[in-house]
């Protein structure tokens, strides 16, 4: 089949940057990587990109088809080719390019170092039996662990491109998967150091790490996991855990937000004086409701004691978020096509290989 | 006539009540008999689900069990926010029995009902933007917006992560467009629309998000529109309430009229001024209101 590609080429020693199209003859199962190499190899070898496993593992091939953040190696283009649509490539976003599609990635890895990530037990020897960690307790780390550090997340941060210091979700979904281990004793010391200004409360919630992430990392959800576990700790002094805490405090009081206080419970007294002049804008237009009365919602109490209800179960913290994890990936299960199929279920996983299994078959074959 | 349960959440309830009433007003000529919610709480936005998610999915079992209580299939939101919380705490609960048991013992135990499963989250722009809702949309926007250009705006609660919100390509959506021109007029197109307004962080960061914030309203200004419109109440607040933060640090002036989906359609349907409450934006919207008047 023919495919067709235009691919934003950049030269960083002229600084030129250029849209060039490409067309050429594919067979029907390549995948994006596929075309780029035998671009590579038939039209312009001076093409450059970076790749190494080919099988969604490595993390090498980040890049960007129309606009969105991919990995090349994952993306067959068989249907894209038959619709007539020609993608446009263009490095990963959020990193300087260094050549074509390779980005310098010396910030992200900058970043990923800053979290620490290496184990730190501190525990005692256990002597004679070994530590075991069930399987709960690694299932609040699994989707975290899933991480290749493609960089894609990043790539889209919608905060990292306003504040290019951001820790950004592949590093604070790394730093996740170390608090929540429990082998790890640095939680506290960790919590503290990522919820520094550029740490958890600069996420903007905007999803697109969590949408462009091709191994179901989730990293939105890593650093809503980080914010609840340092809040279950007592590290809140940021004004976004503030901003957080009012949440809290509204619903079990009032029921709905009480967003005039909103500001001083966020920012502080002395701070949001500053902001009396904006305010006094806001306020002609009404969108200054005020406090008093407080608007209530009825039955307000049910939400009180559901809060005191909840807080005495065991499930604060990370806890609370991982619990629901099993039924959304069981909802990816049924939207790819197979509602019968239970993928927690007994029967779901493959037979693990043993050695000696299936060498004939395989010689049969061959 | 559809009968949905309405969670009209926070914002609607206070500082954007010009959002509530034009829905409320709206609503009967695109065929929407909203049974409105009164003894439900705030739903926690992605605040309580980062402090307390045990909490937030409590929170937001109450209002699904409320809503499932008035016998509509269908709990309609009017905020991004909302939707996304509410979505995905029906999701975790309908996927999960022993956490549904779980919950639901903790309702019932507080005097709340329990919840069966049975209603499905649906925004009013997803309500409108197809199907019977789309057609009834067309007829009554008679009045038309008369070729104003309109940016949309969506927000990224609606469109991401599209697991959980499933309605249209979270890339490439449409159903704003394909509104705006059922009202007359024309949908303008810019990058940042499917982007971040800032708003949970405009608070806490607010240069962080300040620096979020510019792109829509620029982008949107050279491309030529009259005025935005976005289906989230707090996208508008920030679209809104901070252009004058931006002009302060920028020194540009954009006076970008920023209208809510109700609005935009119900402008275009002929709702008279109190039901639109324009004088309610911090923004003017004179300047569409003018060019409509012609």
């Amino acid at each position: 089949m023919q495919v067709a590609l235009k691919i934003w080429r950049f030269d960083a020693v002229a600084g030129e940057r250029k849209l060039v199209d490409y067309e050429i003859d594919a067979p029907e199962w390549v995948t994006l990587l596929d075309v780029l190499d035998l671009i590579k190899d038939q039209v312009d070898g001076t093409l450059a990109y970076r790749k190494s496993c080919r099988m969604m593992i490595c993390g090498s091939c980040g890049m960007r088809m129309d606009g969105a953040a991919v990995l090349a190696c994952k993306i067959r283009m068989y249907d894209i080719a038959q619709s007539g649509h020609i993608p446009v490539i263009s490095a990963m976003g959020n990193m300087p390019i260094v050549k074509d599609l390779v980005t310098d990635m010396q910030p992200f890895w900058g970043k990923i170092r800053a979290m620490s990530p290496w184990l730190q037990p501190g525990y005692q020897d256990p002597g004679e039996k070994e530590f075991v960690v069930s399987e709960e307790q690694m299932d609040t780390i699994h989707k975290e662990s899933l991480c290749i550090m493609c960089g894609c997340c990043v790539s889209e941060c919608n905060s990292m491109e306003s504040d290019p210091e951001f820790l950004g979700p592949a590093a604070l979904a790394k730093g996740m998967r170390f608090v929540g281990d429990v082998r790890d004793h640095a939680t506290v010391e960790r919590l503290q150091e990522y919820s520094g200004q550029h740490g958890i409360w600069d996420c903007t919630r905007c999803y697109f790490c969590q949408e462009r992430c091709p191994k179901g990392v989730d990293p939105r959800d890593a650093i809503a996991k980080l914010g609840a576990e340092a809040m279950k700790e007592g590290i809140d002094s940021d004004m976004g855990a503030k901003h957080a805490k009012w949440f809290v405090t509204s619903s079990k009081t009032t029921g709905w937000l009480r967003e005039t206080e909103l500001v001083p419970k966020t920012q502080g007294v002395a701070r949001s004086l500053k902001e009396v002049k904006f305010a006094m804008g806001l306020l002609k237009h009404g969108k200054v409701p005020p406090p008093i009365p407080p608007h209530v919602a009825k039955d307000v109490d049910e939400a009180r004691a559901l809060f005191d209800l909840v807080s005495q179960q065991g499930r604060g913290g990370a806890a609370g978020i991982v619990q629901g994890e099993h039924a959304l990936e069981r909802l990816e299960f049924e939207q790819g096509g197979n509602p019968d199929r239970d993928p927690f279920g007994e029967g779901s996983f493959p037979e693990p290989f043993l050695p000696g299994q299936g060498e004939g078959e395989e010689e049969a074959e061959s | 006539m559809r009968t949905v349960a309405y969670y009209k959440g926070c914002l609607a309830s206070l500082s954007a009540k010009e959002l509530d009433i034009s829905t409320q007003a709206l609503a009967p000529k695109v065929g929407l008999e909203l049974v409105e919610l009164e003894r439900v709480t705030c739903c926690g936005a992605g605040d309580i689900h980062e402090a307390e998610p045990d909490y937030y999915l409590h929170l937001n079992a109450r209002i699904l069990a409320y809503a499932e209580e008035t016998g509509s299939d269908t709990l309609m939101t009017v905020c991004n926010v909302c939707t996304l919380n509410l979505r995905q705490a029906n999701f975790q609960l309908k996927g999960d029995a022993a956490l549904l048991e779980r919950v639901n013992a903790n309702l019932v135990s507080v005097g709340a009902p329990a919840y069966s499963g049975g209603v499905d989250v649906q925004h009013f722009l997803w309500l409108v933007s197809a199907g019977e809702g789309y057609e009834l949309l067309r007829q009554a926007a008679h009045k038309g917006l008369k070729g104003l250009k309109i940016a949309p705006f969506y927000g990224c609660q609606i469109l991401r992560p599209s697991k959980l919100l499933g309605f249209e390509d979270p890339d490439k959506p449409s159903s704003l467009e394909r509104i705006i021109e059922a009202c007359g007029g024309e949908a303008i197109d810019y990058p940042a629309k499917i982007k971040c307004c800032g708003f949970p962080i405009i608070q806490a960061r607010e240069d962080v998000a300040l620096g979020e914030l510019i792109q829509p309203i620029e982008q949107a200004s050279e491309a030529g529109a009259d005025a935005i419109v976005t289906p989230c109440p707090l996208c508008h607040l920030s679209l809104d309430a901070w252009q004058s933060k931006l002009r302060e640090q920028t020194g540009r002036d954009f006076r970008m009229p920023i209208l809510h989906l109700s609005q935009l359609i119900g402008v275009a349907a002929g709702l008279d001024d109190s039901e639109l409450k324009f004088k309610r934006h911090v923004v003017s919207v004179a300047p569409v209101v003018e060019h409509l008047r012609i």
